[in-house]
């Protein structure tokens, strides 16, 4: 499936985000930014460090309020939303710096990952009613799954904090995937990756995007967004610098300028 | 009138101390943003210290008090080095239990140095107490009061003129630049907990000609200190003092309007009024870091 | 895989109820008997704190409070208006709930160090009204005369009676415990430990479920103050202050924080220690507080279960894993 025919099948877009500014004690993080994401693509944001990337994020994940403009995903507003209401409605993230649960083992962090979606609470796990026994079997099989799908189905038992850096980023992907979510936002992913897991991880987005789930990155890795994105926005010091498809952007002067260099 | 007038001079009375014992609480926050749990128990070696000093080996009072802080401060660097520079893992939780852990050592060495009566004091003047207004003043209201005064025109001096004061201040706001600039925070770390207890200590030798001082008495001051820190806005020194002073009237009413058995709870109460409602205090408007 | 971890668990329970009967069959002494049912009551208090600072990661310097509540509750409805100590029983439980739900809605806003100062202030609230209510709890003198336990017919004021009620509890609380732990609400708790931030970002409701684990924990104290109640027959409020709380504080940090049979063990320790040192009542103070100096600078996941992480990783060391991710 290609960014064009997902264009023509959802005429909504799964993420808008309307005039968004964002200040923290006179400083500028994020001036005035639109942009949209259709459901099935991959959209990536780009821009150098302090470009409000990591602001651009939080606000989207409901952490920040902005002071003005707003996010609308699947055509309501997050505006009040707290962020676990957000995960159930299909909005999972991961972060920049890898935050697993290093006292649990792999296989566990995928079944927290799952939290939205089950609803044993303490009398069920008291009581461990049928239904209980049954909710559990079920996710564990769905975390097996999941861990099969990013390559870790091997080391399930092991601590988390255990495994080598590349292994827990894919491990934190396959905990977002386990909320089921529409949109899966991913916080500089390929940062710490050698070039053959940054390989791995586009393959991995691109089998992501095949599962229909929309996927928004932000990120510094050039190779990896031109080779997958559909869309590509660049940011510049909290403003929006250009916004195409990646040959579009590649040929784009003010973005040369101000960040891919001329040759 | 007279009645609350008296209330009043005992109100400013505690209050000050209070106040000594939240600037210990606010400087260590500053410098290190660490709640230390056995800052209460510095007072208690303040006060206990102090007797020791002055009445068991009848040094005179004013070696006797800086044998004291000396002594105390020795026992807040102590602490530092041994055991909150040691932590692996810096986790609130982990420095809690460990200056709980401090808190209940240091009492229970002075239960078995100081065994489990109460001591008390002489004041530090011979002058009889006089009349205000109808009401009785102690001497020793006025030299808490001195001192309070002494130890704020001291605090203002260090932070706004020496080097090391604004050194400390720097590393409050970012240690790593502050190390950067090659201010050592390690040292300056140190330096605020020998400070602290020095401060508690102080606030011990004070009350020790006012009250009945026993090995158990720190729990109860440092919470008030607290108390009257958060106040006042943790953090901020013109806070503790107002912070301090109003907690001591409104304990020194408190008592004598409604019941005395009361005294303790409204510490708390307040403590636990002021967490939920407005944790900045009454002063801060710097937000409270919540974690 | 699940059914074998079931049948273990299944094992484990067996063998410590047979190891409780047996040791209730063979110790005679009334003295050891009553011991060891004091043991039994305080793990129920440790295995409660556990739950909240060990899994959650929440402090409370104000346990012995919720302790508290329990026994003067039962004390004051057997006591003073002759209920049954069963109905006694319901009545501690429900108030304590009530309270804690209360406490813990705006208190579990707090973390860190304002939690402790919090819970801390609180538990010395409850002391002082222990103390100076004393048309209800009978100020410092305390309440005499709470009516022994019975079942039935049968009175369990001999010390195996009782003994064996305790530790009959104390099993339900681990089954408790441990189901809890393995659920999906345990591991939204140990998630919250771990990392507030990415558990929120899992969709975990963190202050309802850290206000939920507070009220459990309070709970199980609240169950021990009704057993230490009916068993002393006599109840006065140093027995709930601060050190208390210190004291139950000290089992879960020597029992290893997030270790359930951990509890067990803390509880041991703190009340066979007294009983083998003549002179700890002396030095109770100067033992606790280096208890939890030393244990948490060195091993800050608590005595056993850093000693379990140790081996653990050692072991791990020889049996890295090896596949490749996407391999």
């Amino acid at each position: 499936m290609n960014g064009l025919e997902a264009d023509t099948r959802v005429l909504q877009p799964l993420l808008k985000v309307e005039a968004v500014s964002k200040s923290f004690g006179g400083i500028q993080a994020l001036y005035n930014v639109s942009f949209e994401v259709a459901a099935g693509h991959i959209y990536a944001v780009i821009g150098p460090n302090g470009a409000g990337k990591t602001t651009l994020f939080n606000v989207i994940t409901g952490i920040y309020t902005p002071e003005e403009g707003g996010v609308f995903y699947e055509q309501q507003p997050i505006r009040g939303r707290s962020v676990h209401q957000l995960v159930r409605r299909g909005i999972a993230r991961t972060f920049q710096n890898v935050e697993l649960f290093d006292s649990m083992t792999v296989l566990e962090n995928v079944l927290v990952g799952q939290h939205v979606r089950t609803r044993c609470g303490f009398w069920g796990a008291i009581c461990r009613w049928p239904w209980v026994k049954r909710e559990e079997q079920h996710a564990q099989q769905k975390a097996v799954e999941l861990l099969k799908f990013v390559g870790l189905e091997d080391v399930g038992g092991h601590r988390s904090a255990d495994l080598p850096f590349g292994w827990q980023r894919f491990l934190e992907i396959a905990r977002a995937l386990a909320a089921e979510p529409h949109l899966l936002l991913l916080d500089e992913p390929a940062s710490g990756l050698n070039a053959v897991e940054t390989e791995q991880l586009a393959a991995l987005l691109q089998q992501i995007r095949a599962r229909g789930v929309t996927l928004l990155l932000v990120e510094h890795d050039m190779s990896l967004t031109m080779g997958i994105s559909d869309k590509i926005l660049v940011l510049n010091q909290g403003k929006k610098l250009a916004e195409g498809t990646p040959r579009e952007i590649q040929a784009d002067d003010a973005v040369i300028d101000a960040y891919l260099g001329r040759e | 009138m007279q009645e609350l007038l008296q209330y009043f001079f005992s109100g400013i009375t505690n209050g000050a101390i209070y106040a000594i014992i939240a600037l210990g609480f606010s400087m260590l926050y500053n410098a290190t943003g660490l709640i230390n749990f056995a800052q209460g128990e510095f007072v208690m070696l303040g006060a206990l210290g102090l007797i020791t000093f002055w009445r068991g080996l009848e040094l005179p009072l004013p070696v006797a008090f800086v044998a004291t802080v000396a002594g105390v401060s020795l026992v807040g660097l102590v602490l530092e080095r041994l055991a909150i520079r040691s932590v692996r893992k810096p986790h609130p939780i982990v420095l809690i239990i460990i200056t709980v852990g401090a808190s209940i050592l240091l009492r229970g060495v002075g239960m078995l140095q100081w065994g489990k009566d109460a001591h008390s004091a002489p004041s530090f003047s011979r002058l009889s107490s006089f009349e205000l207004a109808g009401a009785t003043l102690l001497p020793q209201t006025l030299w808490i009061l001195g001192s309070l005064l002494l130890i704020v025109l001291g605090l203002q001096f260090f932070y706004k003129k020496t080097l090391t004061g604004k050194a400390m201040q720097a590393c409050a706001i970012s240690k790593r630049a502050a190390s950067l600039l090659g201010i050592p925070s390690e040292r300056m770390v140190l330096l605020a907990f020998a400070l602290s207890s020095a401060m508690g200590g102080v606030g011990g030798i004070l009350i020790a000609p006012i009250t009945m001082s026993s090995y158990d008495m720190g729990t109860m001051l440092g919470l008030k200190g607290f108390c009257a820190a958060m106040l006042g806005g943790l953090g901020s020194s013109w806070g503790s003092i107002v912070g301090g002073l109003l907690l001591g009237i409104l304990e020194a009413f408190g008592v004598g309007f409604v019941s005395s058995s009361l005294r303790d709870a409204i510490a708390f109460i307040l403590l636990l009024l002021i967490l939920y409602v407005r944790p900045t205090g009454i002063l801060g408007a710097k937000a409270v870091q919540r974690f | 895989m699940r059914g074998l971890e079931n049948r273990n668990s299944h094992m484990k329970y067996a063998l410590f109820s047979l190891s409780i009967v047996l040791t209730g069959w063979w110790v005679s002494n009334p003295y050891y008997l009553q011991l060891l049912t004091f043991i039994g009551i305080y793990t129920v208090l440790a295995l409660g704190l556990n739950m909240l600072m060990g899994y959650a990661g929440q402090i409370s310097l104000g346990h012995a409070a919720f302790y508290g509540i329990g026994a003067y509750t039962t004390a004051i409805a057997t006591v003073h208006w002759n209920w049954p100590p069963w109905l006694g029983l319901l009545l501690a439980l429900g108030l304590t709930a009530v309270i804690a739900f209360l406490i813990a809605l705006p208190m579990l806003k707090l973390t860190g160090y304002y939690l402790g100062m919090g819970t801390l202030g609180f538990g010395m609230i409850f002391y002082i009204l222990f103390r100076e209510w004393t048309g209800f709890t009978g100020g410092t003198s305390g309440l005499v005369g709470i009516p022994p336990l019975s079942i039935g017919a049968l009175t369990l004021d001999t010390g195996s009676g009782y003994f064996y009620l305790v530790w009959g509890i104390v099993v339900v609380c681990f089954v408790i415990c441990e189901r809890i732990v393995n659920s999906r609400v345990g591991r939204a708790l140990r998630a919250i430990h771990d990392s507030e931030r990415a558990a929120a970002a899992m969709g975990v409701d963190t202050s309802r479920l850290k206000v939920w684990v507070f009220v459990l924990s309070a709970v199980f104290a609240s169950l021990a103050g009704f057993l230490y109640a009916h068993l002393v027959t006599f109840i006065s409020p140093d027995s709930f202050d601060f050190i208390v709380s210190i004291r139950i504080v000290t089992m879960v940090v020597i029992g290893g924080m997030a270790s359930i049979w951990g509890s067990l063990l803390g509880a041991s320790v703190l009340t066979f220690l007294p009983d083998w040192l003549h002179v700890f009542s002396d030095y109770e103070m100067v033992v606790y507080g280096l208890i939890l100096m030393v244990v948490m600078i060195f091993l800050p996941q608590g005595f056993t279960r850093g000693m379990l992480d140790i081996y653990e990783r050692a072991r791990s060391r020889y049996s890295r894993p090896s596949t490749s991710p996407q391999g």
